[in-house]
């Protein structure tokens, strides 16, 4: 091939493609990091560039093709340092969260005339968004502005947009895999194609014969050592039961050995050419059958060593208890409802995949691993016990992270890299394909939850009892905390005097599942709000008013079948504001039907702890530069849920400075001490304390300094924006940076907990002839004590919603009968489009918390818990048909109607 | 991936011969389907010939009335083409309704013609498929068959065509012009497709080697047309069921009609015994119903595709209402 020229943004590239290279790889080879891998399939439109002013999918663009033409990235939107208007609309209306897909989104917008702006749903066909529910990328596009310029020092509560944002929208922002390492070699995972089976034998030299192949990492390479993949402050609360290759594979999908190459394509070669012998064994799918006698063993481990239940019975761990008299409650009981309620396996769908880079340092022979996490301090702890090493010699750094939803709240990537860089001394990379993401990495836990519930006629709770099986998949990973969260905060949200649980969480010979979004409770929620929804309606009573009469009250202890858990108390209440946000909409005139679809609402209420159990530790360093500007040091992980801009504005405000005059560092264990990292909705309330006071003690040091300095009593001395007023002179903060270096933490180890409340409420119009549903209004009421960033967390809200809204109606991982997936592409697994998401119309409760960080609480997973069942009761109110198994696809829908 | 080599075609008969003389040669045009299966390791050939440079991207007029499209016309060109959206309407809304606007900038029309099925075993190259690898087995027949046919299948392959231009394209009776090793040659696109039989791998009656190089359309039907396509979801799904209808009144009575079903067999369904149960008869619900009913008799189900059953008839009896009567419907799956 002679003569290739492309124009990449105004410069010439003339190095011919690869044979079968995309545009997309020839593009991110050439530095042009901004266009996105999200799919390789043409699905999400992440890669979207300009080739000669049409927008197309890079991923299925042959490289080739693009000769002679010019090809705008989204770095080449912006002319001579003045952003694109599309650029400046997505920044003034915060049209984005992780930012992964903005690239895409921008590009594809800069080329939409005037038909395709009035259509945006049709318009925006290609391109996803997993984070925000599409409402402020709809604002972007049409050009409304929400980003507010707040004096300095009064940044709280006001809406400020995120500390990256100019990165995010010029496709400068720095992703995963957005560096470029020299010498970098790549990895390809080998996988297990059946359910349960042991290796008998791998022969590796057919692999190593391939041109470019560097070795080949098999479980004689791997540690002994067995970890869990799960990442929590008490390792001892997870099972310990993965190796980083095992001997024997329990699901299909199991990584089985790595290859190494020079290339993507001789790691993929070589991958190809592994020959690994099993012997198959026999396997269970169904987490019900799994428990009975005679089922194959998943894991025949030490029950104490392993941390697992009862393994001989596949039981991972189990919880039975009782609070008050179930069976006495029951009999005192007007009416009573049984149902048995069914959610199916989910993906979270984050836009970047998993995956990690590690590389020495060459002066130090400091290992660094830098990964799309979540926690990368526990990862590091993680990984220094797997590999004995020393903290010391080991740093774990994320980039900015392209969407999580609790997926890199796991180790699914880093202990390969690390055993691979190990060996090999040379950087390494693994970065998994979107197909691997559905079928190698973890889902959101399968559960089938019986509920029985009682009640007085006039509402009152005189019983409720829920039995919970939850499918773990062949790993146990976060089995057993989904499990017990998933019966916490879904039972204790009911004044009920009788309560029993008996759950179990069970493994099987499916691809393991994992923290997700709710851990555990949106799944419990849906069948607790499905079931008490169910009673009102045989009670004859307002489903409304039965939760008004029977939910928690200000004062009210939290109890679950366990009794009270101990640091868990409702530090303030907002769910009647919430209740009352929805009786109102509900009272509001229906609008336009079309003729002969049924109408029907129905709304459902989420409770949620603000922060995890068991501890979980914030840690932040704020830091006085030369320039008279702070540096803020955090330990927590950012992915696109807004932490970082609050955090922001909780140091700015308690300093008395503007937003920009503090600076951020994050996610990178050489920052800070330990920092438990970024889950369990933990990043305003853990981390924002850890930051306010950080902040707070910064400000004592900086009035104490300039008081010495001046020699001016430091009663006398006060924050005036850019120094100290030292009794009429005004100390500059850069001069008292000249002297002793100041440099503040602050630690929260995130106890006593207060908890959050969400309440979703659609009405909705259904086509009996198709089973086609519309939604004709949705309202989201949310407390969330103090509001720090009321537009962000609206998105937040939005974002959790739309999610929702996809588990409630369209999404499922099918597995077919030997565990394999089936649904490995965003083509079959339907994440919502902006076609597909109701606006739903936010509002926030009045409401001050004493716990959280000035007034605030946590509302990051929460938003997702209570959709699904709002949306089966509207179903439910509109057609009289309980629907118990999620999603709720047309099919679905249209069978109940016509089984009626 | 697996190596291949990459040629540059100059004129669509050197492009024939090349292609037609290599068993393992295949023709790339837009490059939205078979780049996606190159990298799944669904399609592995050794050579590929680039047809994107042959400029077969013309619409003209043809002296019938008719309109011939180039085969390399893009799928975004041809939906805002004047002459489409005003005299073929169908065509319009068939490729608006798919893939999007990124995919139709780059899609062809004769490459959206010859797509392959979106069947999820087919596209997982680990898994067996008789349309993929003959005599391997179908495990769509007992495993996740929700998307799958309901007419026409055989024991070897219950997939379904993904194409919603090509079920409007057998409505408005087109034409393949294909170009061969032998020459050329003409192929209603109504016989195009194959059941799948036996043979699933082939989906269309065309030789290895052989070339779209147009698409012709006859003289416009008149009449009232429309695609309507039912999907899980508002946007960017394949069709559970779709129905391109195209209807002519005389008097109160169904003078002519084009009735045809996508997301039901291996081919678009061209659902002849409605046609002759309507045509001259008063469209009234009853014979609309029957209509259906007759189309969908020997409809054969499998576990997880019944619904298509009922929502088939109830989508071509609501289109039909629509076309007949003059009631505009809500739009559906815009």
């Amino acid at each position: 091939m002679t003569g290739f020229e492309v124009r990449v943004n105004g410069r010439t590239h003339d190095d011919a493609p690869r044979p079968g290279q995309c545009l997309r790889t020839y593009l991110r080879g050439h530095g042009w990091f901004g266009v996105k891998k999200g799919c390789d399939a043409g699905d999400c439109g992440a890669c979207t560039v300009h080739v000669d002013g049409t927008p197309v999918h890079s991923c299925l663009y042959p490289a080739l093709r693009a000769d002679g033409k010019q090809v705008t990235t989204v770095e080449g939107l912006a002319t001579d340092g003045e952003l694109h208007p599309v650029q400046e609309q997505f920044l003034a209306a915060q049209g984005f969260q992780c930012g992964f897909c903005t690239a895409g989104f921008l590009i594809t917008a800069a080329a939409l005339d005037d038909e395709g702006r009035a259509d945006l749903p049709r318009a925006l066909k290609g391109n996803l968004c997993r984070c925000t529910g599409y409402r402020a990328i709809e604002d972007a596009i049409t050009g409304v502005k929400h980003v507010e310029e707040p004096a300095d020092g009064e940044a709280v509560g006001r809406n400020l947009g995120a500390p990256a944002g100019p990165q995010v929208v010029t496709g400068t922002a720095r992703y995963t895999f957005d560096v470029d390492v020299p010498g970098l070699l790549h990895i390809k995972l080998v996988r297990s194609p059946h359910a349960h089976a042991r290796i008998t034998g791998i022969d590796t030299a057919a692999a190593l014969a391939v041109p470019g192949v560097r070795v080949v990492l098999t479980h004689e390479d791997a540690p002994q050592r067995l970890y869990s993949s799960a990442q929590h402050e008490i390792v001892e609360d997870d099972p310990c039961d993965t190796r980083v290759f095992d001997d024997v594979v329990r699901h299909v999908g199991q990584r089985v050995a790595a290859v190494v190459g020079e290339t993507e394509a001789a790691a993929e070669a070589g991958a190809r050419l592994v020959r690994v012998d099993y012997e198959v064994l026999p396997a269970v799918t169904d987490a019900h059958a799994a428990m009975r006698p005679g089922a194959p063993v998943v894991h025949d481990k030490d029950p104490v060593e392993a941390r697992i239940a009862r393994p001989a019975d596949n039981v991972l761990a189990e919880l039975h208890d009782e609070f008050g008299d179930f069976a006495a409650g029951l009999a005192e009981a007007d009416a009573v409802y049984r149902g048995t309620f069914r959610t199916p396996r989910a993906q979270h769908a984050a836009l970047e995949t998993h995956g990690a880079l590690a590389w020495f340092d060459a002066e130090t022979g400091r290992l660094t691993v830098r990964t799309s996490t979540q926690t990368p301090f526990l990862t590091r702890r993680s990984l220094c016990a797997l590999f004995d090493l020393p903290e010391s010699d080991l740093r774990v750094v994320a980039g900015r992270v392209g969407g999580g939803f609790g997926g890199k709240q796991e180790m699914l990537v880093e202990d390969v890299v690390v055993l691979a860089a190990l060996r090999l001394r040379e950087p390494v990379k693994l970065e998994l394909t979107r197909s691997e993401q559905f079928s190698g990495s973890t889902t959101r836990h399968p559960f089938t939850v019986e509920v029985e519930v009682g009640a007085k006629a006039d509402g009152t709770l005189t019983a409720l009892r829920v039995h919970v099986v939850s499918d773990t998949g062949a790993y146990g990973n976060h089995g057993p905390g989904v499990l017990f969260h998933s019966c916490g905060e879904s039972i204790a949200a009911y004044r009920c005097p009788n309560k029993r649980t008996d759950a179990y969480a069970v493994y099987t010979h499916n691809v393991p599942s994992g923290a997700y979004r709710g851990y555990g409770l949106g799944q419990v929620i849906f069948a607790v709000e499905s079931a008490l929804d169910e009673l009102a309606h045989r009670l004859g009573i307002d489903p409304l008013l039965l939760r008004e009469r029977s939910a928690v009250r200000d004062g009210d202890p939290l109890t679950t079948a366990s009794g009270a858990e101990e640091d868990l108390l409702i530090g303030s209440y907002g769910l009647d504001q919430c209740l009352d946000v929805v009786r109102a909409a509900r009272a509001e005139p229906v609008g336009p039907v079309p003729g002969g679809w049924l109408v029907g609402d129905g709304a459902a209420l989420s409770m949620i702890a603000t922060a995890p159990p068991r501890g979980h530790f914030g840690e932040a360093r704020l830091r006085l530069l030369a320039d008279g500007t702070f540096e803020l040091s955090v330990g927590t992980a950012e992915f696109g849920n807004g932490s970082t801009t609050v955090h922001r504005q909780l140091a700015a405000s308690a300093l008395g400075v503007a937003t920009s005059r503090v600076s951020i560092r994050q996610s990178d264990t050489d920052l800070v001490r330990h920092d438990t990292g970024a889950f369990g909705s933990t990043g305003v309330v853990i981390a924002g304390t850890a930051v306010l006071r950080a902040a707070e003690a910064m400000v004592g040091a900086l009035l104490g300094a300039a008081a010495e300095r001046s020699g001016v009593d430091v009663s006398r001395c006060a924050l005036v924006g850019r120094g100290v007023d030292c009794g009429g002179r005004v100390v500059p903060f850069s001069e008292l940076a000249a002297g002793e270096p100041l440099t503040t933490t602050g630690h929260c180890d995130g106890t006593p907990r207060s908890v959050a409340f969400n309440v979703h409420w659609f009405r909705l119009a259904v086509d009996p002839g198709t089973g086609e549903v519309r939604v004709l209004r949705s309202v989201h009421a949310a407390d969330a004590g103090q509001v720090l960033n009321p537009m962000q967390c609206r998105g937040q809200v939005e974002g959790g919603v739309a999610q929702g809204f996809g588990a409630a109606v369209a999404e499922h991982v099918d597995t077919g009968a030997d565990g394999a997936v089936t649904t490995a592409a965003f083509r079959q697994y339907h994440v919502p489009t902006f076609a597909d998401v109701p606006r739903t119309e936010v509002h926030f409760a009045d409401v001050t918390d004493p716990l959280g960080p000035l007034g605030a609480k946590s509302m990051s997973e929460s938003p997702f818990n209570p959709v699904a069942p709002a949306y089966a009761n509207a179903l439910r109110a509109a057609t009289g048909v309980r629907f118990t198994d999620l999603p709720l696809t047309r099919d679905r829908v249209w069978l109940g109607l016509s089984r009626d | 991936m697996k190596p291949f080599a990459y040629r540059r075609a100059t004129d669509a008969r050197s492009a024939v011969a090349t292609v037609a003389a290599d068993p393992d040669a295949a023709f790339l045009a837009g490059g939205t389907n078979l780049v996606d299966h190159l990298k799944l390791g669904v399609a592995c050939p050794s050579l590929l010939v680039d047809v994107s440079d042959l400029a077969a991207d013309l619409v003209e007029h043809l002296p019938d009335g008719g309109l011939r499209i180039g085969a390399g016309t893009r799928n975004s060109d041809l939906a805002a083409h004047p002459v489409v959206r005003a005299h073929y309407p169908l065509l319009s809304e068939a490729l608006l309704s798919g893939a999007s606007g990124q995919l139709r900038n780059a899609a062809t029309t004769a490459g959206n013609l010859l797509q392959r099925t979106r069947c999820g075993y087919f596209r997982d190259a680990t898994a067996p498929c008789n349309k993929r690898e003959p005599g391997s087995g179908c495990p769509a027949v007992a495993g996740h068959n929700r998307h799958h046919a309901i007419l026409g299948a055989s024991p070897d392959c219950v997939a379904t065509h993904p194409s919603d231009l090509a079920a409007a394209m057998v409505a408005l009776d087109a034409t393949a012009v294909v170009l061969g090793p032998d020459g050329e040659r003409r192929v209603p696109i109504g016989g195009l497709y194959r059941l799948p039989g036996d043979d699933p791998t082939r989906d269309t009656v065309l030789a290895h080697g052989e070339l779209i190089t147009a698409v012709e359309l006859p003289a416009p039907f008149g009449g009232r047309a429309r695609y309507r396509k039912v999907r899980d979801r508002a946007s960017f799904a394949f069709a559970l069921v779709s129905v391109a209808a195209a209807v002519r009144m005389h008097d109160g009575v169904v003078e002519d009609l084009r009735l045809v079903f996508g997301g039901l067999a291996h081919r678009p369904w061209r659902a002849a015994h409605a046609e002759d149960a309507l045509r001259g008869s008063a469209p009234t619900e009853v014979a609309l119903r029957a209509a259906a009913d007759a189309e969908l008799l020997d409809a054969r189900t499998l576990s997880g595709n019944g619904f298509k059953v009922p929502l088939a008839r109830n989508t071509l009896v609501s289109v039909l209402r629509e076309l007949t009567d003059g009631a505009a419907e809500p739009e559906d799956d815009a």
